[in-house]
C-alpha cells in the first residue's frame, strides 16, 4: 500500500514538474515576444485558396504592443483572420488555459517540445491549442489551434536573424474553408454555368496562405495614426 | 456611301426612341452608383460572409472598378434590348412610314442602302456602349476611387490588380461591341421581313430573352443547346476578367459572333434586294 501511495505521489509530482517545465518553455517564448515593443516589416503574401484567384501581393505590416496590428497594402490582400493574434493570446493568457506537455518530437531536424493548451472554460473560442516549440531558441515552430467557429488553423514558422525576438521570416497558414457559393442573382453572374474542376491533389476544404516577412524594423517606434488610418 | 450613312445617322438622331437607351443607361447606372455608395459595404459583406470567418480581405474592395463590373454584369441583358429598339426599326420603320419606296428609287443600290443602315446602326451601338462605359467606369472611379478589382462569380472570386484592370475593360467593351453588332444585324434581318416597327423589335427581344433563359438554366438538356445559341457567346466579354485570360475561348466566340453578323447581314441583303416593295 505504501509503495502504491509513493508511486502515486511520484507520478503526480513528476506530472507537476513536466507541466512546470512546459510552462517555463512557454514563458521563454513570451519573454521573446515581450522584447518587441513594436515592429514593421515588408510582407509578401501568397494565397492558395480554391475559390479565390489572386496574384501574390506585397504589403507592409505594423505592430505595436499590446495588440495593435495593421497591414497596409496597395491593393487587396488575403490574410487568415486569426493567424497572428490568436496564437499570442493563447500562450499569454495563463489564467484561461491548462498547460499539458506532450513530449518531444523531431521537426525539420530540430528537437521540439510539444505543448497543448486546454481551456479551463468550455465556452471559450479555442477548443485546443497545440504548439511545437524549439526550447533552445524559445520560438514556436508549428501551431495548431482548433476553434469553435473557424475550424482548425494550422501554421508553420521558420526563423532567421530575428529569432531572438520570436519574429519569423516565413509563416504558412492552413485554414479550414467552407464551400463558396453565392446566389447568381446577387453576384449578377446569371450566365455562369461553368462546372469548376478542382485541381488534383488539392484539398478544396483547406486554404493555404504563405507570408514571407523581410526588412524588419524593430523597436524604432510606430506612430499610432498608422493604426487609425483606414 | 458616307453621305448615306450620315443621312441614316440623322434619321436615327431625329427619332425620340433613339434616346431611350441613353436615358435608361443613365438612370440604371446612377441608381447602381447611388445604391453602392449607400449600401455597397453591406452588399459586399453578404458576398464575403461565407469565408470571412477564415480570411479577411485587406484593402479597398469597394471601388470604381468593382462598381463598373457590377454594372456591366447587370446590364448584360438590357443593353441588347436597347440596341434592338433602334436597329429593329431601321428598315421596317421606313416601310411603316411609307418612305421605303422613295429610298429604293434613289440612285444608290439597295445593298448600299442596307449597308449604310447597318453602319449607322453600328455607330449608334458604339455610342451607346461608350456612354455606358464612360458613365459606369469614369463615374465609378470618380465616386468610389481606384483599386484592385474583385470579379464576382457565383462560385469563386478573381482578384485583379489595379494596373491590370483598364485594358481588360477596354477589351471587354470591344467584345461587347461585337456582341451588340450581332444583335443589330439580327434585328435588321427581322426588320427586312417586316412592314411595321414593333414586330422586329419585339421578336428580337423575345429571342434574346428566350435564349438567355435557356442559357441561364442549369438543365442537362439545355447544356447541349447552349453552344449553338448566340447569346452564349455574347457574354464572352466577361472572359477578359478571368486570370489567365482564356484567349482560345475568346477567339472562338468572337469568330462565331462575326460569322453570325456576316450571315445575318448577307441574309438581310439577299431578302432586301429581292423584296417586292408594295407600300
Amino acid at each position: 500500500m505504501k509503495k502504491a501511495v509513493l508511486a502515486f505521489v511520484f507520478f503526480i509530482s513528476s506530472m507537476h514538474t513536466t507541466a512546470q517545465q512546459a510552462q517555463e518553455v512557454l514563458d521563454g517564448v513570451i519573454k521573446n515576444y515581450e522584447k518587441v515593443k513594436d515592429y514593421q516589416a515588408d510582407v509578401h503574401i501568397v494565397a492558395d485558396i480554391s475559390f479565390i484567384r489572386i496574384l501574390p501581393m506585397n504589403a507592409r505590416i505594423y505592430f505595436k504592443q499590446p495588440d495593435k496590428m495593421r497591414i497596409v497594402s496597395k491593393g487587396i490582400a488575403i490574410l487568415p483572420r486569426q493567424g497572428f493574434d490568436l496564437m499570442y493570446r493563447s500562450i499569454t493568457d495563463k489564467n484561461s488555459f491548462t498547460v499539458v506537455p506532450q513530449g518531444n518530437e523531431l521537426l525539420e531536424g530540430v528537437q521540439v517540445q510539444v505543448i497543448s493548451l486546454l481551456p479551463l472554460s468550455d465556452t471559450m473560442e479555442v477548443i485546443i491549442a497545440k504548439f511545437w516549440i524549439d526550447p533552445q531558441r524559445h520560438v514556436i515552430m508549428k501551431s495548431q489551434i482548433t476553434t469553435r467557429t473557424n475550424g482548425t488553423i494550422a501554421a508553420a514558422y521558420s526563423y532567421g536573424s530575428f529569432a531572438t525576438y520570436g519574429l519569423p521570416d516565413q509563416m504558412t497558414f492552413w485554414v479550414d474553408v467552407k464551400k463558396f457559393k453565392i446566389p447568381k442573382a446577387v453576384a449578377a453572374d446569371l450566365n455562369n454555368n461553368e462546372k469548376k474542376e478542382q485541381p488534383k491533389g488539392k484539398d478544396p476544404n483547406k486554404g493555404k496562405i504563405a507570408i514571407t516577412l523581410s526588412n524588419y524594423i524593430i523597436n524604432k517606434g510606430v506612430p499610432d495614426k498608422i493604426f487609425q488610418e483606414k | 456611301m458616307l453621305a448615306i450613312i450620315q443621312t441614316e445617322l440623322v434619321k436615327i438622331a431625329s427619332r425620340p426612341r433613339s434616346y431611350i437607351g441613353f436615358a435608361a443607361i443613365t438612370i440604371i447606372v446612377s441608381i447602381i452608383h447611388l445604391a453602392m455608395a449607400e449600401d455597397g459595404i453591406s452588399y459586399l459583406g453578404f458576398i464575403t460572409q461565407s469565408f470571412e470567418q477564415s480570411f479577411f480581405m485587406e484593402g479597398k474592395i469597394l471601388n470604381g472598378n468593382l462598381v463598373c463590373f457590377i454594372i456591366l454584369q447587370t446590364l448584360i441583358i438590357q443593353v441588347p434590348l436597347l440596341v434592338a429598339l433602334v436597329t429593329g426599326d431601321l428598315v421596317s420603320g421606313e416601310a411603316a412610314s411609307g418612305t421605303i419606296r422613295f429610298l429604293t428609287t434613289r440612285p444608290v443600290s439597295r445593298t448600299q442602302v442596307l449597308l449604310s443602315k447597318f453602319a449607322a446602326g453600328g455607330i449608334y451601338t458604339l455610342l451607346l456602349l461608350l456612354w455606358l462605359g464612360i458613365l459606369a467606369l469614369a463615374g465609378g472611379l470618380l465616386i468610389f476611387g481606384n483599386g484592385d478589382l474583385v470579379v464576382l462569380k457565383s462560385d469563386e472570386l478573381v482578384i485583379l490588380q489595379q494596373d491590370e484592370v483598364l485594358w481588360r475593360f477596354m477589351a471587354a467593351l470591344g467584345a461587347a461591341f461585337v456582341a451588340l453588332l450581332l444583335i443589330a444585324s439580327f434585328s435588321m434581318l427581322l426588320s427586312c421581313y417586316s412592314d411595321n416597327s414593333i414586330g422586329p423589335i419585339i421578336s428580337t427581344m423575345a429571342v434574346i430573352i428566350l435564349f438567355t433563359i435557356i442559357g441561364t438554366m442549369d438543365i442537362p438538356l439545355f447544356d447541349k443547346i447552349k453552344p449553338f445559341l448566340f447569346t452564349t457567346h455574347m457574354v464572352v466579354w466577361k472572359s477578359f476578367f478571368d486570370n489567365p485570360v482564356p484567349t482560345t475561348q475568346i477567339w472562338q466566340s468572337m469568330i462565331i459572333m462575326v460569322l453570325h453578323i456576316a450571315g445575318f447581314t448577307c441574309l438581310a441583303l439577299f431578302h432586301f434586294n429581292r423584296k417586292d416593295i408594295l407600300s
